[in-house]
């Protein structure tokens, strides 16, 4: 299975974080730090008002933003990141209509053996093309994907937009689009999560997390739907697509896993729906060391979940 | 311990032997023939793995391993050469076994369409994982084009999944929508353009001709001449059973393995199971039958009583971001009713039928929530009487209060959007209403609320109602018909504002209650989409009226009239000769002289219409489209070449607008008359246009009538020139048909929006020449004589497709 | 039934469309709905002799050319306000190719 890994493999994203906004700035909600104590501890004091900083920048512009050096930028927090060896950033707007309901931050650390991506592609002129990305040690794919764009329909990004729905990959090693998939076979990439971004300047946005094998994303990727049109009016969610490197696949078609408000993890993305970040509980997250939710807001109503556990 | 053979590994015998072995394991000796070199996969879930949604590990059921631990003797890659009943023996490539059972389980082959070019390389079906391997090859190459040919379940699967790869793909379908097995019309079509807003293409009604190409698949070539490029051709058109070796083993076959209720074969001790048997004259595509199925050929070998019924089906396509449903038989019937619901904001269309008490099929496109709660109530044929008004609503509001539409709206925050088009919130709408605005067409003029599309209209006057309470009076605007709640403007905003250019566009964006309309919305609905987009929609000729339809007018007795054009009423001696033989070849009883100075031969048969219209075709003569809904006549006095009075050339303006506007589809018919001085003897000032000629040039008047109304033409302007005569004309009947509502003369439309308005358009000479322009593109497409047309390409439709009185009478 | 006779292939009949079939009872319309099935009638309206294959097919209805009386194919049965019935026939869809009864279309019609 393509997300069979070492477990003594270093993940790709090293720390997980959530801000909420209250009284006009954003504050901590949640985080998992691991051992990073100090970070943990500034981050804990830092609040951020539109525009400011990292999270405010994401806040303000309306879409996922991605920081790949923090010297001299609006990062707020350079000098604890990078006493705990964080080299770079990327911050997911959540937002249910023209409304900021949370901003999920992501922090990496740059070697140069970590491969991985988190992408962000923006419609243009037709096209999904290549608006940022953060790409870790993966430098052709990071050149090759700058220079690829996608019809509606066709590849990960293609696929997320014509769909408007999360869409988890297994195989983008092979036959995936043009020169990328070749590309993305050598840098190890294989399975990928691709998920629409509502933004609330009227743009479309796919967001892609890419796992390679050596240094994965996450060890196991869940995509919930709780739409009315798929659920009805009673509320909660099922699991439509999903799979873990130590369970195989989580789907069913005849009897799919289905999650209710408040109750776990995912039960409590739907119940508040603000992303989730937990961590030093193995029992709640699935076995894996940690999880981070993220819910995904259209057309008014909490439309999806996605998870990823590592 | 007995001996079992299994020949085939697929869905339905990997469950038939799982089902064995929990209940007797042990007990069997059990030898499995496969073909394919591998063991049991769930063949249904292959889609996702050619999108790459899904890897192949993901979907094996039964590896070889699994059957190890059974003690099943696996005997993969191997096909068996035979049966020997007598011997009760099977004999393989590799040699022969014995068996006490048999059990056949040899699926089913896809058909492949015999067409020129099907055996070159790059031409597949869909069935297993080396198709599904090739078209994934296929599709690493970057900008490579596939072709599917069918769009059924398989078909749509394959082309999505090709999509998402990469590759250009067009869809044929040989049908009038997608997947008529499984869908509705309007469930068809919404299902096409979800696929086509992911880049795929699909062609209707295609009949492939052949596959070309040159050592390999190069282009598929459609009957109507069409050429697609494509390096992979993917026939997804059907299965066939595979019975070859049952046949040749001398079992009953009909269109498969004949199998009893205990899916054993006309030989005791042989039972078949899955694609491959026949079960009271029904084969089996779906895996729920097959699992069904397995279930009692488990029971039967265990020497256990067990039925296999035949249930009802649903249907799911796996297609990511694609909801669809549909369950039971949704035909209509007798004593059939359907509940419609559609959401055009969301581009929901669901659908229930019901038969007397019971719902008996459910097509659902958009939202498929509650649907295994709908086919639980289709399967147990559960009485849904009582709750037949809330039951599209799904079990949550079964019991509960009726909905309070009128509660919903009043519940909304001041911030909600109520029209979507022009971004107008319930706050906006209750201020202006607070401000004065007590009615609807006040609101939309303030808040410009439902002024665009209209499908909130009904939303803004709940709120109108709910801020006002009493004092609001419904100006209940009358709907185009049953179907729909929206007015004929409603619906011609609609179709101008949201695009829409196919019938089933409009009935899923107005919220259609009836699944394709009636006669009184479909005729309209064909002329709101020709005027308005020429080029992109195709007249739909089963919705005209029978005298639009066969181009002639029907008479009380059902036969027709038929009339040639005579332009601007000028015939010649020939023409005369041509339509007397006419008359006389085809026996027509009587020939009259028309108002509009034409020549009408009444009572022809339906049968010799094409013959007569060839005749007059011959000699010269088009169709006069006495029938239509259309320019009919343009009537001339003899003016300056013959008259005293005369100060133009009437006739030869009145034949110059006449061959300007023949052809052109209106509301309603359209009648013009050009007349040569004031005297008027052309009657021009009781036309819907009428121009009299004057010294200085001419006077344009429109909006008259002679009718059931009797009206004087009003004055639309005096122009100087005849090309101002024909500009003017053009602009005005382009106006007309742009805004008028069906069957609405022009004097009842001018009456409604105003003479100055119609001014103000046709005397802007910008707006005017976009009229001009836009009538002109207009009749690129229709000014063609249909006469012609029908005789050469419809002639079969005129004649009965057969006549059975001899072999039927015997 | 063995008496089946194939009067020609669905593609003849335009979808939401009628053809005519002599037989010894008249003429007879063989109607083919939106959704692909097809429905035999005596061709006459019962009102004033309409040609109902000429009429504009709706759901599983016909409304006759003449002065919209609206016929259910199936029952044969007038709709609304009217009252009336046409002659049904049985037609069926087998591989493309629109049967009708034989037998039906010999006997007499049952008067109505």
């Amino acid at each position: 299975m393509d997300v069979t890994l070492d477990p003594q493999a270093r993940t790709f994203i090293e720390v997980s974080e959530v801000w909420v906004p209250r009284d006009g700035v954003l504050v901590h909600a949640q985080g998992n730090y691991g051992d990073r104590e100090a970070f943990a501890a500034v981050s804990g004091r830092e609040s951020f008002a539109l525009g400011e900083g990292l999270p405010g920048r994401a806040w303000a512009e309306g879409k996922p933003v991605v920081l790949k050096e923090f010297d001299g930028s609006y990062f707020k927090r350079t000098e604890a990141a990078k006493e705990a060896g964080l080299t770079s950033a990327v911050a997911i707007p959540v937002f249910d209509g023209k409304t900021l309901k949370a901003v999920l931050v992501v922090l990496c650390s740059d070697d140069t053996e970590r491969t991985g991506a988190i992408e962000l592609w923006a419609e243009t002129d037709g096209l999904m093309m290549l608006s940022d990305g953060y790409y870790g040690a993966a430098k052709h794919f990071e050149w090759v994907s700058q220079h690829t764009h996608f019809p509606r329909g066709q590849g990960l990004p293609g696929g997320v937009w014509s769909a408007r729905t999360p869409i988890l990959m297994r195989d983008l090693g092979s036959g995936y689009r043009f020169i990328r998939a070749d590309s993305a076979g050598k840098a190890g990439l294989t399975t990928g999560l691709g998920l629409p971004v509502p933004s609330p300047v009227g743009e479309t946005f796919v967001l892609t997390l890419l796992s390679a094998r050596g240094t994965p994303l996450a060890r196991r990727f869940e995509i919930w739907d709780s739409r009315a049109a798929k659920v009805g009016t009673t509320g909660g969610a099922v699991l439509i697509d999903g799979i873990c490197a130590r369970d195989g696949r989580l789907w069913d078609e005849d009897n799919p896993r289905t999650a209710k408000a408040w109750e776990g993890p995912i039960g409590t993305v739907l119940g508040s729906g603000l992303p989730l970040v937990m961590g030093g509980n193995p029992a709640l997250t699935a076995g894996y060391a940690s999880m981070v939710a993220l819910p995904i807001h259209l057309d008014g109503e909490h439309a999806f979940t996605v998870a990823w556990y590592c | 311990m007995q001996k079992l053979v299994v020949i085939g590994a697929g869905m339905a015998s990997g469950r038939a032997l799982e089902h064995l072995f929990d209940t007797q394991p042990g007990e069997w000796d059990v030898t499995l023939f496969n073909a394919e070199p591998r063991g049991n996969y769930n063949r249904i879930m292959l889609s996702p793995v050619l999108s790459g949604e899904k890897s192949y590990a993901e979907i094996v059921t039964h590896d070889e391993d699994w059957y190890a631990a059974q003690g099943v003797h696996c005997r993969f890659g191997e096909k068996v050469v035979a049966i020997d009943r007598a011997a009760k023996t099977v004999t393989g490539e590799n040699g022969t076994v014995a068996y006490d059972k048999l059990l056949i389980a040899t699926g089913s082959n896809p058909f492949i369409i015999p067409l020129p070019g099907h055996q070159l390389p790059g031409v597949v079906a869909y069935r297993d994982l080396e198709d599904t391997n090739v078209m994934i090859e296929a599709s690493a190459i970057p900008g490579a084009h596939a072709v599917v040919i069918g769009g059924g379940l398989l078909g749509l699967e394959a082309a999505a999944g090709l999509r998402l790869r990469g590759m250009e793909v067009t869809v044929l379908h040989i049908a009038t929508h997608l997947m008529e097995r499984q869908l509705d019309a309007a469930a068809g079509f919404l299902l096409q353009k979800d696929l086509e807003r992911r880049g795929i293409n699909c062609i209707l009604q295609a009949n492939t001709k052949q596959i070309t190409g040159d050592g390999k698949v190069e282009a598929v070539e459609l009957a109507d001449g069409t050429v697609l490029p494509a390096s992979l051709v993917v026939m997804a058109v059907g299965i066939r059973p595979n019975v070859q070796l049952a046949k040749e083993a001398g079992l009953a076959v009909g269109k498969a393995i004949h199998v009893d209720d205990q899916m054993v074969t006309s030989d005791a001790d042989i039972l078949a199971v899955g694609e491959c048997v026949e079960h009271q004259g029904a084969i089996f595509g779906l895996v729920a039958p097959l699992y069904d199925q397995a279930k009692v050929v488990a029971a039967t070998l265990r020497g256990e009583e067990a039925t296999f019924v035949q249930k009802q089906l649903s249907t799911k396509l796996k297609v990511t971001g694609c909801d669809l449903f549909s369950a039971g038989d949704f035909a209509e019937g007798p004593n059939r009713e359907d509940i419609v619901f559609r959401d055009p904001a969301r581009g929901v269309y669901k659908r229930l039928v019901i038969e007397g008490e019971k719902l008996v099929g459910a097509v659902f496109y958009g939202d498929t929530a509650d649907s295994n709660w709908f086919f639980g109530q289709i399967r147990d044929g559960a009485d849904i009487s009582a709750n037949r008004d809330t039951l599209i609503f799904g079990p949550a509001f079964q019991g509960g209060a009726p909905v309070d539409p009128m509660a919903a709206v009043a519940a909304l925050p001041p911030e909600a959007e109520i029209c979507g088009c022009n971004g107008v919130c319930k706050g906006a709408i209750v201020d202006a209403i607070k401000g004065g605005a007590v009615d609807l067409g006040a609101v939309r003029a303030t808040t410009k609320a439902s002024a665009s599309c209209g499908t909130c209209t009904g939303l803004v006057e709940q709120v109108l109602a709910s801020t006002l309470g009493g004092a609001f009076e419904r100006n209940a605007p009358q709907p185009m018909c049953k179907c729909t709640d929206l007015t004929h403007e409603d619906v011609r905003r609609l179709i101008k504002s949201q695009e829409l250019k196919s019938m089933p566009a409009v009935w899923q964006a107005g919220a259609w209650k009836t699944p394709d309309g009636c006669h009184s919305c479909r005729p309209a609905l064909n002329f709101y989409l020709l005027a308005d987009w020429p080029l992109e929609y195709t007249d739909d000729l089963q919705s005209r009226f029978i005298n639009e339809r066969k181009h002639a007018n029907i008479q009380k007795d059902g036969t027709f009239s038929v009339m040639p054009r005579m332009w601007g009423g000028i015939t010649t001696p020939d023409e005369l000769r041509a339509i007397a033989d006419a008359a006389d070849k085809f026996k027509v009883p009587t020939v009259k002289v028309t108002g509009g100075q034409r020549i009408d031969l009444l009572g022809v048969k339906g049968e010799d219409l094409p013959a007569i219209w060839a005749d007059l075709n011959a000699a010269g003569m088009v169709s006069g489209h006495a029938y239509s809904k259309g320019l009919r006549t343009v009537k001339t006095c003899v003016g300056t070449d013959h008259c005293r009075f005369g100060t133009q050339d009437s006739t030869g303006l009145g034949i110059a607008l006449e061959k300007a506007l023949w052809g052109s589809w209106t509301p309603h018919k359209v009648k013009l008359a050009v007349s040569g001085c004031p005297r008027n003897c052309a009657e021009a000032t009781c036309k819907d246009v009428g121009v009299i000629c004057v010294d200085s040039g001419y006077q344009i008047g429109v909006a008259g009538a002679a009718g059931m109304d009797v009206k004087e033409t009003e004055r639309l302007a005096d122009v100087k020139t005849e090309e101002e005569v024909l500009d003017y004309t053009m602009a005005f009947i382009q106006l007309y048909r742009e805004n008028a509502k069906y069957l609405d003369r022009p004097y009842k439309w001018v009456a409604k929006v105003g003479l100055d308005w119609v001014k103000e358009q046709v005397l802007d000479a910008g707006i005017r020449a976009q009229l001009v322009e836009r009538f002109q593109i207009s009749q690129s497409v229709y000014q063609k004589d249909p006469w012609a047309e029908h005789v050469k390409e419809r002639a079969e439709q005129y004649v009965p497709v057969a006549d059975l009185t001899k072999f039927a009478a015997e | 039934m063995s008496d089946w006779i194939d009067i020609g292939p669905l593609d003849a009949i335009p979808p939401r469309g009628a053809r005519k079939v002599e037989t010894p009872l008249g003429c007879v319309a063989v109607f083919r709905t939106g959704d692909d099935r097809v429905f035999a009638v005596n061709n006459r309206c019962p009102h004033k002799g309409g040609p109902l294959n000429e009429g504009i097919v709706h759901g599983q209805s016909v409304t006759c050319p003449l002065h919209n009386w609206v016929f259910d194919l199936s029952t044969g049965l007038a709709q609304g306000a009217d009252e009336g019935r046409i002659d049904t026939f049985p037609a069926k869809l087998e591989g493309g190719r629109v049967l009708l009864a034989a037998s039906a279309l010999r006997a007499r019609p049952v008067a109505a």
